[in-house]
């Protein structure tokens, strides 16, 4: 599918869902993504009862990656904002499915704007996180 | 990480920080996926209006989840927390971003209302915003 369209404001149609993408968080991206932002607790580790849980901004950051590998974003789109609500962790294992639509558009101050919201579940349709977050376009 | 402290309206979270650099930006785009020159291109970066790389929107946040879980003494989120959140300019390689969050009170849903303002080292404020976090941890309470 191609989403050229949908990089621009003109092309931009609220309500309309975009793309959905699947990813598995291994233990081997927990632990990069706790090394790289410092995370050491205990619960984050391979060796932990019950298996590994990744940070909660590791959800966050796998949601927003569909956005990026799915090429959907305007050329230098700038986030100004989150809304994000925090569901199940993320866990060792765990097979992620993030649905990304464009929830709003607008214009402001000779600016304008496209909303878009991700919606990230695991494997049993719990949800992980949802993010919402508008970007200068133009 | 330490034991949980007891959310009390007017207490402050305890401090966190990261210390931002362009291979953590490197890092977090192969992690994140996202490649966007402003981020990882110091040539077409230097053109644009910030005139050097900046780092992802995500990356400022750190501190602030970082303090919410030491404060929680836990390494998760209760299900159900909410951020909003807003940039109010960009954090660049070099720049030391701490949170600062103070705990408003306890709204009528029961979750814990935090007020929350990330400064950079030279005190001025790269993103603020709120956090609501629920005292009832079980999903869909």
């Amino acid at each position: 599918m191609s989403h050229e369209a949908l990089k621009t404001y003109e092309g931009a149609t609220p309500g309309q869902q975009i793309c959905e993408g699947h990813i598995t968080v291994t233990q081997a991206d927990i632990d990069e993504f706790c090394r790289l932002l410092g995370y050491d607790h205990p619960a984050y580790r391979a060796d932990a009862p019950g298996g590994a849980i990744a940070p909660p901004s590791m959800g966050l950051t796998y949601g927003l990656r569909l956005g990026w590998e799915a090429d959907v974003f305007p050329p230098g789109v700038i986030r100004m904002g989150d809304e994000n609500v925090h569901g199940h962790s993320v866990r060792a294992g765990d097979e992620l499915t993030t649905a990304l639509s464009i929830v709003d558009k607008f214009e402001r101050k000779g600016r304008k704007f496209l909303k878009y919201e991700f919606v990230t579940t695991n494997q049993s349709g719990q949800l992980v996180c949802s993010v919402k977050f508008a970007a200068i376009v133009a | 990480m330490t034991a949980a402290t007891p959310m009390t309206a007017g207490e402050k979270l305890p401090r966190a920080e990261i210390a931002i650099t362009q291979e953590m930006i490197d890092r977090y785009a192969a992690i994140s996926g996202d490649y966007n020159p402003i981020h990882v291109d110091a040539e077409a970066a230097a053109k644009s209006p910030f005139g050097g790389t900046i780092a992802h929107g995500c990356i400022p946040i750190e501190p602030v989840f970082k303090a919410l879980l030491s404060q929680l003494g836990r390494p998760d989120l209760p299900f159900g927390t909410e951020f909003e959140l807003r940039y109010r300019q960009p954090s660049k390689p070099g720049d030391t971003i701490h949170v600062e969050a103070e705990i408003v009170g306890q709204g009528d849903d029961g979750k814990w209302q935090i007020d929350i303002v990330c400064r950079n080292q030279s005190g001025e404020p790269v993103l603020d915003g709120k956090c609501r976090v629920p005292s009832d941890d079980r999903p869909g309470s």
